[in-house]
This record gives C-alpha cells, sequence and structure tokens, in this order.
C-alpha cells in the first residue's frame, strides 16, 4: 500500500521501539506548555492514553531516533557488538509520526531517545534538529522528553533544553564501579555534570524569570537495578541526594531484564518485588515527608515482608497509636495504611465532627492495617503487640501483583499527581 | 410519591422545592422505576421557581449548581437522589457542606462527582479521533457518564484547526466543534468517510502497541483495571476489524 510520504515503515516503527521500551518513564506530567498557534500543549497533571498488557501506561511516543550504537554497554541490545539489524528515523518521520498520533489522541507527545549514532555529538545533533523542527516547522507543543546523550556538547544539550519539557540522563547503574564495569563508554561525570548543568540552567532561568522555555518539566533519571551488587541502602541514598541536590523530578528503577547473555550479569531477571517496594521507598521520601536513613533497615535493604511504611512504623511504636481527629497531617501521613487520600479525607472531615471507627470505615478510610495505629476518640481497636502485628501485616514476600488494590485505583489518579508510575506504586497497597 | 422529571437542572430544581418536604420522596428521571400502584407526579420544569431556588441555593453554597449539573451527568442509577438527598441536607445545614464526609448523603455525592470528573479525565486519554477525508476528526465513544461536551475545551485548546465530533454513541449525542464554535446536537448514527491515511496511521498504532509491550510481564487484570474493557470498543489498538 501506498501511503503519504514521510510515514515512517513498520518494520523501521518496530525495531525502534522495541529498543525504546525500557526506559521505564513515561510520564507526561509537569508542563503548562501553551498552544501557541499550532497543534498541542501541556497537561500538568499528565495522562495515560492506553494501557499494555504489562499493565504500564503509554502517555508518549517512546522511541530512538536510531539503534545504531558505537557505545558497548553489556547490558543494552543496541550495544555495538551485537548482531541487531541498525535502522534510523529521520526528522521528518518522526515529526510525522507525532503530529498524525497526537492528532487521533494516541499520544500525549513524544519521549525521543537514540543510541550513540556515529558520535555523541553527531547523535545530540540529530535529536535537537528533530525537536526544533517539531517546534517551528510543525508547529507542536505537546509534551516533548528528550534523552540526554553523554559525552555531547553542552551548547548541544542546553540549546536542546529551550524546546522540549523534560530531559533525563539516564544515570544506568547504582554506583560508579557498576557503571564502569558494564557501561564502559560511559562515565559517572559524563551523566553527572550535564545533569549539575541543566540544573542552575533551569535555576537561573527561573530566578531572571526569562521569556520562553527551559526545561519546564525538569529532569528524571532512570537506574537499573538488579544487574550489580548494590544494596537498597545505596540506591535509596543516591535516590533521596539526586532529588535534593539536582532536584530531579523523578528517579525511576527498572528491574534488571536480561537481553542479552554476558559473563559479568546475572542471567535472571531481578525480582519485581524489589523494584515494587523501591518505589514505595521512593514515594515515601517525595510525598510523605521521610528520609532515607528512616526507612533502611539495618542489614542495609528494604523489608521484602512489609512495605517500608509498615516497617518503619514498626521499628517506631513510640509513636503511636495517633488520634485521628488531632493528628497532624504528617502523623497521618507516616501511619501504615492511610494514604495522601485518605488523610485529606479525615482532615476535611474532623472540622465537623468527632470521627469514630465507624465514620472512618463509611468514609471508606481502609482500617485493616491502619487500626493498628490509629485510635479514633480514644477508643483503639488495634493489637497492641508489635510481634503480632507485624505477622498480621507481613504480605509473606507476596507479588506485587497480588498486593494491587484496584478497589481505590478509580479516585487515585485525581487525588494526586496523575502520573500513573507513581500513582500505580502507591496503589499496590496503599502505603 | 415518585417525581418524576425529564433530567434537565431546571426541572430537577422544580421536583426539588415540590418534594423537599415529602418524607417518602423519590425523584427520578428514570422511566424504569415508575412502579405500578405508587402516586406518581410529571413535574414540569417551572423556569421562575427554578430560578429562584438556584439563586437561594447560591446563596448557600456558591458551588453547589455546578455540583448538581456534575451529578446529574452521572450514570449512577441513583444519581437523581444522590442530587435531591445531597441539596437538601445543603439547604438544612445553610453552608457548603461538600467536607462533611461523615454524612452519608454528602459522601455519597462526592464519590458521585469524582467518578463524573474521573471519567472526564480518563477520556481526555482514551478518546480516538478518526480522520475524515474532510480533515475533520470524529470520535465514537460510550462513556459512563453524560459527558461529551465536557470533553471539548480540553481538545479545543489542542487541536484549534481542526473541526471534530465527540459522538455518545449511547445517548446518541455529540459536541461539536466546528473550526469556530461549539455545541451539542442529537445524533444517532455518523456517516462519515476515513481519510486515504487513516487505516495506516492506525496500524501503526498498534504496532506501537504491540511492540512496546513487555510480555514476560503481562499483567492483564492490572490493565483491565486501568483501562476498562467496555471502553476497548473504541480504541484502535484494541480492535482488529473495522470500527463499527
Ligand atoms: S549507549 Fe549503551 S545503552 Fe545506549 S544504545 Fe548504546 S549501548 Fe545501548
Amino acid at each position: 500500500m501506498c501511503y503519504t510520504v514521510g510515514m515512517i515503515s513498520e518494520s523501521k516503527l518496530r525495531i525502534l521501539t522495541e529498543s525504546a521500551k525500557y526506559d521505564v518513564s513515561c510520564s507526561s506530567s509537569g508542563s503548562k506548555r501553551k498552544n501557541e498557534g499550532g497543534m498541542g500543549n501541556g497537561y500538568a497533571a499528565g495522562c495515560c492514553h492506553s494501557f499494555t498488557p504489562d499493565g504500564r501506561c503509554i502517555s508518549l511516543l517512546k522511541i530512538l531516533l536510531s539503534n545504531d550504537c558505537v557505545f558497548n554497554c553489556k547490558y543494552c541490545m543496541s550495544r555495538a557488538d551485537s548482531d541487531v539489524p541498525r535502522v534510523s528515523a529521520s526528522p521528518e518521520e518522526i515529526c510525522e509520526l507525532v503530529i498524525d498520533f497526537y492528532k487521533r489522541n494516541y499520544i500525549e507527545g513524544l519521549f525521543l531517545s537514540s543510541a550513540v549514532h556515529i558520535s555523541p555529538d553527531h547523535t545530540m545533533e540529530q535529536l535537537l534538529l528533530t525537536v526544533k523542527k517539531l517546534r517551528n516547522e510543525y508547529h507542536f507543543h505537546g509534551y516533548i522528553h528528550l534523552k540526554g546523550i553523554p559525552h555531547a556538547c553542552d551548547r548541544l544539550v542546553r540549546e536542546a533544553a529551550m524546546y522540549v519539557d523534560r530531559m533525563s540522563y539516564n544515570i544506568e547503574l547504582p554506583s560508579e564501579k557498576s557503571l564502569k564495569l558494564l557501561a564502559p563508554q560511559k562515565s559517572r561525570e559524563s551523566l553527572l555534570i550535564p545533569m549539575q548543568k541543566l540544573h542552575s540552567d533551569v535555576e537561573i532561568f527561573r530566578a531572571e524569570k526569562r521569556k520562553g522555555h527551559f526545561l519546564p518539566a525538569g529532569q528524571t533519571t532512570q537506574m537499573i537495578v538488579g544487574a550489580s551488587p548494590e544494596t537498597d541502602g545505596q540506591i535509596i541514598r543516591l535516590t533521596q541526594s539526586l532529588y535534593r541536590r539536582l532536584g530531579l523530578k523523578r528517579v525511576y528503577y527498572s528491574s534488571y531484564v536480561p537481553v542479552v547473555h554476558d559473563a559479568l550479569l546475572p542471567d535472571v531477571p531481578a525480582g519485581e518485588l524489589r523494584e515494587h517496594r523501591l518505589y514505595q521507598a521512593d514515594w515515601l521520601l517525595r510525598f510523605y515527608g521521610f528520609d532515607a536513613e528512616e526507612l533502611v533497615e539495618s542489614d542495609g535493604n528494604l523489608s521484602p515482608d512489609l512495605d517500608p511504611k509498615c516497617a518503619w512504623a514498626l521499628r517506631n511504636m513510640q509513636f503511636f497509636p495517633v488520634e485521628v481527629n488531632s493528628a497532624p497531617l504528617e502523623m497521618l501521613l507516616r501511619v501504615p495504611g492511610i494514604g495522601a487520600r485518605s488523610a485529606d479525607k479525615i482532615i476535611r472531615a474532623r472540622r465537623y465532627t468527632r470521627l469514630t471507627f465507624e465514620m472512618l470505615a463509611a468514609m471508606r478510610v481502609v482500617l485493616k492495617r491502619a487500626r493498628h495505629f490509629i485510635t479514633a476518640g480514644g477508643k483503639f481497636y488495634g493489637s497492641e503487640n508489635a510481634a503480632a502485628v507485624r505477622g498480621l501485616l507481613s504480605s509473606g514476600g507476596r507479588t506485587p501483583a497480588q498486593m494491587s488494590m484496584f478497589a481505590d485505583s478509580r479516585g487515585m489518579a485525581l487525588a494526586l499527581p496523575s502520573d500513573l508510575e507513581t500513582a500505580r506504586s502507591a496503589l499496590r497497597g496503599e502505603l | 410519591m415518585i417525581y418524576f422529571y425529564d433530567g434537565s437542572m431546571p426541572a430537577f430544581l422544580t421536583a426539588f422545592l415540590l418534594a423537599y418536604a415529602d418524607e417518602e420522596a423519590t425523584v427520578t428521571s428514570r422511566s424504569l422505576q415508575l412502579t405500578l400502584g405508587a402516586e406518581t407526579v410529571f413535574v414540569q420544569a417551572d423556569g421562575a421557581r427554578a430560578k429562584r431556588a438556584e439563586k437561594r441555593l447560591l446563596g448557600m453554597d456558591r458551588d453547589c449548581l455546578h455540583d448538581l449539573s456534575t451529578l446529574l451527568r452521572s450514570g449512577d442509577d441513583d444519581r437523581d437522589m444522590v442530587a435531591f438527598r445531597y441539596l437538601k441536607f445543603l439547604t438544612q445545614q445553610g453552608r457548603p457542606v461538600r467536607d462533611m464526609l461523615a454524612e452519608d448523603c454528602v459522601l455519597a455525592a462526592v464519590e458521585c462527582m469524582r467518578r463524573v470528573g474521573y471519567e472526564v479525565h480518563r477520556f481526555h486519554g482514551f478518546l480516538r479521533f478518526l480522520e475524515c477525508s474532510s480533515g475533520a476528526l470524529y470520535a465514537p465513544f460510550s462513556p459512563d457518564n453524560d459527558i461529551c461536551d465536557l470533553l471539548v475545551p480540553h481538545f479545543r485548546a489542542r487541536l484549534p484547526q481542526f473541526p471534530f465530533v465527540i459522538h455518545d454513541v449511547g445517548r446518541k449525542k455529540a459536541a461539536v466543534y466546528d473550526g469556530e464554535h461549539t455545541f451539542v446536537a442529537p445524533l444517532e448514527r455518523a456517516e462519515i468517510a476515513l481519510s486515504a491515511d487513516e487505516e495506516g496511521w492506525q496500524s501503526l498504532w498498534r504496532n506501537y502497541y504491540a511492540s512496546v509491550n513487555i510480555p514476560s510481564r503481562e499483567r492483564l487484570k492490572q490493565m483491565r483495571g486501568y483501562m476498562p474493557v467496555r471502553y476497548w470498543k473504541f480504541l484502535p489498538e484494541k480492535y482488529r476489524s473495522e470500527p463499527l
């Protein structure tokens, strides 16, 4: 069949998206970009357009400009050594695809990434060319997330930041040692320094209230979990410093999936339970006022049996029970089983009446876990024995899928920024 | 007494005034609820009385008519009574009640409004436009709640150059943007001629949908939780053959 010039071929699309899909981030939140006489705008809360059978949200068209790589990261199927078909898309092919998908409301925007094709600078130039074309010639004002290329020149990176909503350099592995071993051409500096520069450029841009845009949705990063020996504690501390020092919007974890065999890499995929616990801990850092040190167990990891909030509460029973009619919001949020939405309901409702357990139940505050940690009107319905509570609350190593609580999934997206990956991590067991 | 009305806001408000003091009142816009033997009145909208009721309600809570309009859009069977009880409680209290979540009637209303709002949010993502040969866009869907016109501002801001029709095929009505104005009109069936490229882009989209999935991590239950099966009928990535 013959279609419009510029329509990408099915096989090229397949290759370029197959290799992009292990980038976990799909969020389209954080940008309020206006439609300035063309097509598209930002949707600050983010928006999911579809869900794939693996339960993940499709928000952005996630695609590589090229999978033809000169680098040799051991875990990657596009690495130079690997014997796979190589293709590159033209900037026009990407632009047409974005415009036609966006027009039909398939996507919220573009997540454009690339293998290091020819050289870092060449690749960054092509990426820049594509996003400029999309903004200036196709007048597209929807969301664009652009991957930063390590070792590319600053000038190109900074220019790209003026056209896109979000950028990400993937930190790839949680320690410098693992990075050296598994991604020999990427150094810690080649990833962290551009992140630092972009962070300070964003700050300057905001402080000087300059015209135009400069990464309105900030930066994110991603690391592979389970391909290298770091503890949960190392990962959580690194995450915290990325939030605090580099002002990142999100840190994503991707459980290692073996796509290539290498003596340096494990042959088994990392457990999804671990990834799930890390996301729960990450959520507690960002929205619940926890510090990394509070979350990590004495063995340097997160508890596999308990969600990190429960585990923290059981180590700190001296703070409990708290009275729901008077506890401050920060404390309510620390009660296992009470999430942001329940805490909000409690705060609103208690202004009018003294809440009882019956009322909490009627308000659909889930009490299964919370009752061990709260009093309502001075009454306590939990167990005082911490060991017994631990036994009751322990999930006994169930998988995250079994813990999902879809009953509550409907409201979540409205109550909180509907960044679906984050909402999902909260939903699997309301924290 | 059963107070039957046509589903419109002025008629609801008229019924509200009539039924207010009736402890046994059932207010409904669904013909199914006409029980044999029960006393029934058909309430016609009384413009002047409805206006007065609006004014009084706004004096107590300036957002309550927005709440009412949201509640009357709900597809829930009991929406009329949920709205009736909520407004009655508001009138008794004489001030905004939406935070009094320990009250059943308030919680029911708040949850009902949340479901409507959530479906609007969902369809910002799940609505699918088909490109017609004229260049206009056509999106058939069948939402739980009566929301087609609520979707217009979002898409109009994004796609100002494209006339579009958002067709609620269940309620047989459509929200239309003609490139300049927006309006709602009854629409039974739409005859559309697809553009030459439409099928090609749909096929690329299906191709994309299949290739971003990670098959070793199948979680169908989760997928269906986020994207209920009843919505699939209008999603090209979920239907294989020609739409409708
Ligand atoms: S730079 Fe490394 S991770 Fe990226 S495509 Fe090349 S080999 Fe893969």
